[in-house]
């Protein structure tokens, strides 16, 4: 046996040794143009806000290098709320998001609930933070759907009582928001890891034995499966924890703004139109950054401290921790979170069909399909600008990462950690930090074509997302098929094609409905990017969120729901469909 | 077997598609951005052509070099009536001079402005993204004292004589600065009040208040049902100007003179400080017991939809009516002026210095201020927005086109606007803001 499969790995090296064929070179090549995409313009956006943050700013005729952005900054009134404001908001509901996570998929794992509650959940991931934040402030705001359902019969108000949320000062709208927002992304990831066909079995078997030891559900799946799907997990919660540190959209229309979030705070000072503020801006990027990373370090040590802490009592023999309770109490939680999640999207179609509707009434007077003809009316461009630069970045990014997971298997070592660490930089690093810097430089190298500008900077954003999804089903890959199909002498081209590609199938559409969602979503960069030319529906969104009624930016908000959503339904069915087929 | 086969058949087909899709696409991109380029060249080549032939009178260089090009306005695009009026402009100078006029939508200006900075900074100084935009106040103040602005055009448009800038300030200054030519004037717009009638009854403790001390009573036996826009929020900023220039209305001359003049370290104290007394007062009554404020004059109209507020205020009285026709606002909405008076300001457009397709611009300039246009504009139901025109300058068949219809329940009544306030000078929307932010930008 170990004879044969020597001879196998022989073969396998020999064939990637001799063949210099063309796609061997493309492969090979990949991984360091995968670097220098992603490296050069994030580092290149850094310095370019790093210059002027310690005064060196040519525009502004700043050349001699000094410490008044960093003076100005600690002068700003209330810059420790701000901070505070953004540590907390960043790290609660990161937290939460992560637990409610490992509870709906601890009561309901190996039960057909977990699927319901995650179709439930994935529209949620589609939406723009924008218009999930509209959504969830139209619930529980003083006028909210919430008090509509409570008023006037019960709390006799005629006019919207005065409120705290949105916009309270401890920040718990933001939180909730973000928390709703960031759980169904964590639950896809982790569902993305235990459906890999190899792990996935191993993980759901070792349950079963844990089970059959008298373990509670809930038990087996802290002691069995967490251990290893934990690691896996670990780069997606950094990445929510850096984007959720560093924000726009959500605290700024759920967040208090006396003062904001440091975020929100270093946008506006960007955006100032007196534009000595900008080094102050810079200086305050470099601030969030530093929170951004003591975040992520807190959060590593935390794990460190987890894991000394409780590796005893994994092997402490303790079959029970009141499971039934918990059990209880995660069925209430999924059912007030998708209660919650439901009532804002049902807000949300309402609002785009509304005509008026006074505050007690629960339902409007009257419908219309006035603001959807409106909306539609303006919407083709955009609409065209949308698919195009999404379906042009996520075929360029899912291109890529297949190509880089070739390599490594070619190479037979894996990649890098460094290089592992480069393709999660742009989620790690908030992007307020470097998009300004990066827009600088891009109105440097070649300011007119709006279009590539846009898909480059998208790129950052979806390909370590498609990355991310694709990368543990390819390593799982059974390697033994890709053995045998060189050991009869395909070529690395035709296995790569012929074996490997075929067996990938429902991963690669789930990235790529990934990865066209991430890219609607996109708001900052591709205003930045785009210079405003490049109006897709979210932009729209987003400018109409800030600036008219609520009724047309629930028309946009299910417009940007509905498209990636066709997605997401395409790549779950297709493959089903797909392999009843073949087998019937 | 067959399915098989039929799935590979389809997979291979759908591969061929997507391919196909994203060549048409990259083709696409490739070709608009050669077809850019071309353009630019073009007007290269033309501006070559001006030098040569300067027996030309001016406009009609401007005419001649102006056609068939493309004119990206950036504007604000947070109110669907006034992008449908851009769109109709649109139109219009495509049918007249084959421009395509694009209309880049904003959120705010200021993108705009930092923009053509970073473009300065990167050394592109003919080619330039935006060619026209939206502009006055503040925004405007930064342009021209960075030197971002074109100069010495808007003053040669051929229709700029019907405003009669030789007798009118309010379209050669924008907020006590002269403008130089760098922008022509687009439209005038007045601080308008609006509330809705079944929260304000008129009985005894609730009657709709028409001055600013009688609103300072009106929110303390209302409170929470007023409030305004976080400064540097445009229309915040206009509610505390318009309170700053109302509480000297009984100052002395001296320092009435001073809020037209910059601020400075020795005049702030002396002209804001009746503000914060004012404010002071006011706050606590405030919506959230002035704790926080609403991020824009947005979010106030919909507050106000939503019942929180009773009372609000717009630079755009159109607007109102328009909300109330889309259900954004409620039926028993009302508009009205303060009879204390109404803060006025002109808005702009102006060409930023290296914008690509100067002369198109140009054109787009002065077809906004031609009679069909600004008469167009000030309709009711299209914008609403005043007409900086002269009646008088205008032929009678020009005037005709300014004859209106019965007005919207909701609109402000014809003529309701007594009298009208002035800006200040545009430094101490700075001095404003600062002070505010110590005083009131982070709540206890």
């Amino acid at each position: 046996m170990s004879v044969i499969s020597k001879s196998v790995q022989i073969n396998t090296k020999a064939t990637t040794q001799c063949s210099t064929d063309m796609f061997t070179r493309i492969v090979k090549f990949s991984p360091r143009f995968l670097l220098a995409l992603l490296i050069l313009p994030v580092l290149g956006g850094l310095i370019s806000v790093l210059l002027p943050a310690f005064g060196y700013a040519p525009v502004l005729e700043q050349t001699t290098f000094s410490l008044q952005g960093f003076n100005a900054l600690w002068q700003t009134p209330g810059l420790t709320q701000m901070v505070t404001l953004s540590v907390a908001t960043g790290l609660i509901s990161t937290l939460l998001a992560f637990i409610i996570t490992l509870m709906i998929l601890a009561a309901f794992f190996n039960s057909p609930w977990l699927n319901r509650i995650q179709r439930l959940l994935s529209p949620i991931l589609v939406i723009p933070h924008a218009a999930a934040a509209i959504a969830v402030g139209f619930l529980i705001a003083p006028s909210g759907m919430i008090s509509r359902l409570a008023s006037p019969w019960l709390s006799g108000w005629e006019l919207a009582p005065n409120g705290m949320f949105p916009h309270d000062s401890f920040g718990i709208s933001i939180i909730l928001g973000l928390t709703l927002k960031e759980l169904p992304f964590l639950l896809l990831m982790a569902l993305g890891v235990l459906a890999q066909p190899e792990l996935g079995k191993k993980l759901r078997q070792q349950h079963k034995v844990a089970l059959n030891l008298g373990y509670c559900p809930m038990t087996a799946f802290f002691k069995v499966i967490l251990p290893s799907l934990y690691p896996l997990l670990r780069l997606p919660l950094l990445a929510v924890l850096a984007y959720a540190s560093a924000s726009v959209e959500m605290p700024l229309i759920l967040g208090p703004n006396t003062p904001p979030t440091l975020a929100v705070a270093i946008m506006h000072w960007f955006n100032d139109v007196d534009l000595n503020l900008r080094i102050k801006a810079s200086a305050g990027a470099l601030l969030q950054l530093a929170v951004t990373g003591g975040l992520l370090a807190l959060w590593l040590g935390a794990e460190k401290a987890v894991k000394v802490l409780f590796s005893d009592s994994l092997t402490n023999g303790v079959r029970e921790y009141g499971g039934f309770y918990w059990q209880k109490i995660t069925v209430v939680l999924t059912t007030l979170v998708i209660g919650f999640i439901l009532l804002s999207l049902i807000g949300l179609v309402m609002w785009s069909v509304a005509g008026f509707w006074r505050f007690p009434d629960a339902m409007p007077e009257q419908f219309t399909l006035l603001h959807f003809k409106s909306a539609l009316m303006q919407m083709s461009s955009p609409l065209f600008n949308t698919l195009a630069i999404g379906l042009v970045t996520t075929l360029f990014a899912i291109i890529l990462t297949l190509l880089c997971l070739e390599s490594e298997q070619l190479s037979d070592k894996p990649i890098s950690r460094f290089t592992s660490l480069i393709i999660y930089l742009p989620l790690l690093v908030p992007s307020i930090a470097f998009l300004f810097g990066l827009v600088w430089i891009q109105q440097l190298v070649n300011n007119q074509a709006a279009f590539f500008n846009v898909v480059l900077t998208h790129l950052l954003f979806v390909l370590p997302y498609v990355f991310l999804s694709l990368a543990s089903s390819y390593r799982r890959l059974d390697p033994r098929f890709a053995h045998v199909a060189a050991s009869l002498g395909a070529a690395p081209c035709k296995v790569f094609f012929k074996v490997k590609l075929p067996q990938l199938f429902a991963p690669i559409l789930i990235a790529a409905a990934l990865g066209l969602a991430i890219s609607f979503g996109q708001y900052l960069p591709t205003l930045l990017a785009g210079g405003g030319r490049i109006a897709t529906i979210t932009t729209e969104a987003v400018t109409l969120a800030n600036g008219a009624s609520r009724r047309t930016s629930a028309v946009y908000a299910i417009m940007q729901m509905a498209l990636p959503l066709i997605g997401f339904i395409l790549a779950w069915g297709l493959p089903k469909y797909f392999f009843k087929s073949a087998r019937a | 077997m067959f399915a098989i086969k039929f799935w590979q058949t389809l997979a291979r087909y759908s591969f061929c598609c997507v391919a196909f899709c994203v060549c048409a696409i990259a083709n696409l991109a490739a070709f608009s951005s050669t077809a850019f380029a071309n353009t630019v060249i073009n007007s290269n080549s033309k501006s070559n052509l001006v030098i040569n032939t300067q027996q030309q009178s001016r406009w009609q260089q401007v005419q001649t070099l102006g056609r068939n090009q493309d004119v990206y306005f950036y504007a604000w695009g947070g109110d669907a009536q006034i992008n449908a009026y851009i769109q109709w402009a649109a139109q219009q100078v495509k049918t007249k001079y084959n421009i395509n006029l694009v209309h880049v939508k904003l959120s705010d200006t200021s993108e705009a402005v930092s923009r053509v900075l970073a473009e300065k900074s990167a050394n592109n100084n003919n080619q330039g993204s935006v060619d026209l935009m939206w502009i006055n106040g503040a925004n405007f103040a930064t342009m021209s004292e960075h030197s971002l602005l074109l100069k010495q055009w808007a003053n040669k448009l051929p229709y700029f004589a019907l405003t009669d800038p030789a007798n009118n300030p309010a379209v050669t200054f924008d907020f006590g600065l002269p403008t130089n030519g760098m922008e022509a004037p687009w439209g005038q717009a007045s601080l308008t009040f609006y509330y809705d009638s079944i929260a304000i009854n008129g009985k005894a403790n609730n009657k709709l208040p028409t001055t600013l001390n009688e609103l300072l009573n009106w929110s303390a036996q209302n409170p929470g049902r007023f409030s305004y826009p976080k400064p540097p929020d445009f229309l915040g900023m206009s509610f505390l100007k318009y309170a700053l220039v109302v509480l000297h209305k009984h100052s002395s001359e001296n320092i009435k003179a001073q809020l037209n003049q910059p601020a400075t370290t020795k005049n702030t104290a002396q002209v804001l400080n009746p503000l914060w007394d004012f404010l002071d007062k006011l706050h606590p009554t405030l919506w959230r017991g002035g704790t926080h404020f609403m991020q824009s004059g947005a979010q106030m109209r919909r507050l106000v939809d939503d019942t929180e507020l009773s009372l609000a205020f717009t630079f755009s009285a159109p607007e109102v009516p328009a909300a109330v026709k889309r259900y954004d606002l409620p039926n028993s909405i009302r508009s009205y002026a303060m009879s204390d008076g109404s803060l006025s300001n002109t808005h702009f457009v102006a060409i930023p210095y290296n914008a690509s397709h100067q002369q198109s611009a140009q054109l787009v300039a002065n077809f906004l201020l031609s009679p069909e246009a600004q008469a167009q504009k000030q309709k009711a139901h299209i914008w609403g927005d005043k007409s900086v025109l002269i009646q008088s300058t205008l032929t009678p068949d020009e005037q005709a086109l300014f004859k209106t219809a019965k007005p919207h329940p909701s609109a402000l009544p014809l003529n309701s606007i007594k009298r009208t306030l002035s800006e200040p000078h545009p430094s101490w929307v700075n001095a404003i803001m600062q002070g505010w932010q110590t005083r009131y930008g982070v709540s206890q």
